[in-house]
């Protein structure tokens, strides 16, 4: 290997101010996940078929279409079709918040089907009424299975919000292609964005694992 | 008169599963009086528990009623095949099953104050009292606080029982409660039901524990196929039966060759 490495002019400071942006895009982006797609789980098990089939068409498009599609989808056709104007953070927010609903709402979905038979049989037992089941036994018990899920949706939607660098919102990556561009140095660049997301990204999947290794205990 | 009124009258419960395929109750008609105990045994399958859930109004069934304390309870109209159930008596049973079903998000006081509060809007103060009394007598008063999922088997049965307590049932239904659990937690666990029995709580328990069935039961139901075969105190049933078929049973379980 004759390569030499030199991090000298690789500046911190913009990556520190697209890690920001990249923060902010994760974290609105997950309150509207968390949110809606708990509406969306809701929905999506409407016994009525004139309300779940669109909203089962919803998720299906986010889970089979690429998310650089969504994005760049998002960024141009919405202010044409719709003529709205949103300040291109927003678009981003919106397009990786509606990824993010359509995952989440699978995950609620799943652990509100998958609380088992008797825990509405003992609600049943103690005299609950059904809305009373769903509010004070389903639902939070469904929403606890669900957050290593929902995290794991979180921290992937931190990685997937790099894709929004391709419609110029100033986040991490698109710091990073800068000063890749600048330095001429997009070895070590996109090594330390690399170190970035990780530093980022790991202790979350670590608190995922503790997570599903202390309900593993419990459970046995 | 009053007196020998039964508390359970069931008439002629039928019930299949898979629009009829597979018939589970084939006709049951039990009369049980206040404050007897009821212990049914038999074979897998052949309705015991089944017998219970329908007790407690959790599976429809297809013809039959019951009433309870002299009230319709159960019954099913066979022309829309609903089954009628009145909630309002249902809340006089109380149930426990097998694999405990405390709600995992909630600790042991708030899995016993929560029906109190909910169904009977019972103030806090006086719901936890009653807990904290009931889990003082269960000898769990250390554990208010704990989740289930700290618990053992044994003690999250006896949680389960406390907090169907919590709603004062006149008729308890265990079904299998000591079947998923280590044998060395069951004696706690059955401990507590005698307990009850000692207070004359009328109660229906399905269980396969010979021993268990003997010492609590003032009468024992021998139910194979979806039908009572056998019906008498325990010294007849599980001491000397008259039913061949029960005869074979009981000898199976208890590992008696002649």
């Amino acid at each position: 290997m004759n390569y030499t490495f030199d991090f000298s002019s690789i500046a911190i400071g913009p990556l520190l101010d697209g890690l920001f942006v990249t923060i902010q895009l994760t974290l609105a982006a997950n309150v509207i996940g968390i949110v809606a797609g708990f509406v969306l789980a809701l929905l999506l098990m409407s016994p009525f078929a004139i309300v779940r089939v669109p909203f089962m068409l919803f998720v299906e498009f986010f889970r089979c279409t690429p998310a650089i599609i969504q994005v760049v989808w998002f960024f141009y056709c919405v202010p044409m079709l719709l003529d709205v104007f949103l300040d291109p953070l927003m678009m981003g927010i919106l397009a990786l918040g509606l990824n993010l609903t359509a995952f989440n709402a699978e995950a609620y979905r799943a652990s509100i089907q998958g609380v088992p038979r008797e825990q509405r049989d003992a609600g049943i037992a103690l005299g609950l009424n059904p809305l009373q089941r769903i509010r004070y036994i389903i639902l939070p018990t469904a929403f606890r299975e669900s957050i290593p899920v929902l995290l794991t949706n979180g921290i992937g939607i931190f990685q997937q919000s790099a894709l929004v660098a391709i419609v110029a919102i100033q986040d991490l990556m698109y710091e990073g292609k800068t000063l890749a561009t600048a330095t001429y140095r997009p070895i070590e660049t996109f090594t330390v964005v690399a170190l970035i997301y990780f530093a980022v990204s790991f202790p979350v999947s670590q608190v995922v694992g503790l997570i599903e290794r202390r309900r593993a205990l419990a459970a046995a | 008169m009053v007196a020998s009124s039964p508390l359970v009258k069931m008439q002629s419960l039928h019930k299949s599963y898979g629009d009829g395929a597979v018939q589970v109750l084939k006709g049951i008609d039990i009369e049980m009086k206040p404050g007897e105990r009821l212990v049914v045994i038999g074979p897998s399958g052949g309705g015991k528990s089944t017998l219970l859930r329908v007790m407690m109004g959790l599976e429809q069934i297809d013809s039959g009623s019951i009433t309870f304390a002299g009230q319709p309870y159960v019954s099913s109209a066979s022309r829309e095949k609903k089954t009628l159930i009145d909630t309002e008596v249902r809340r006089s049973i109380g149930m426990v099953f097998q694999h405990y079903t405390l709600f995992p998000h909630l600790n042991i006081l708030q899995n016993l104050v929560l029906a109190p509060r909910k169904v009977r809007n019972e103030p806090k103060a006086s719901a936890e009292a009653r807990a904290l009394s009931l889990l003082e007598r269960f000898g769990l008063a250390a554990k208010a606080r704990a989740y289930p999922a700290q618990l053992s088997g044994g003690q999250k049965q006896r949680v389960a029982i406390a907090r169907a307590l919590m709603l004062d049932p006149k008729l308890m239904l265990f079904d299998e409660v000591t079947s998923a659990l280590d044998p060395e937690l069951v004696s706690e666990v059955e401990h507590v039901i005698m307990q009850l029995a000692d207070q004359d709580m009328p109660m229906m328990i399905v269980t396969h524990d010979m021993w268990f069935a003997k010492n609590i039961a003032s009468r024992v139901i021998f139910c194979a196929g979806g039908v009572v075969v056998e019906d008498g105190p325990p010294e007849q049933v599980l001491g000397s039966p008259r039913e061949e078929r029960t005869r074979e049973f009981i000898e199976r379980v208890f590992h008696i060759k002649q």
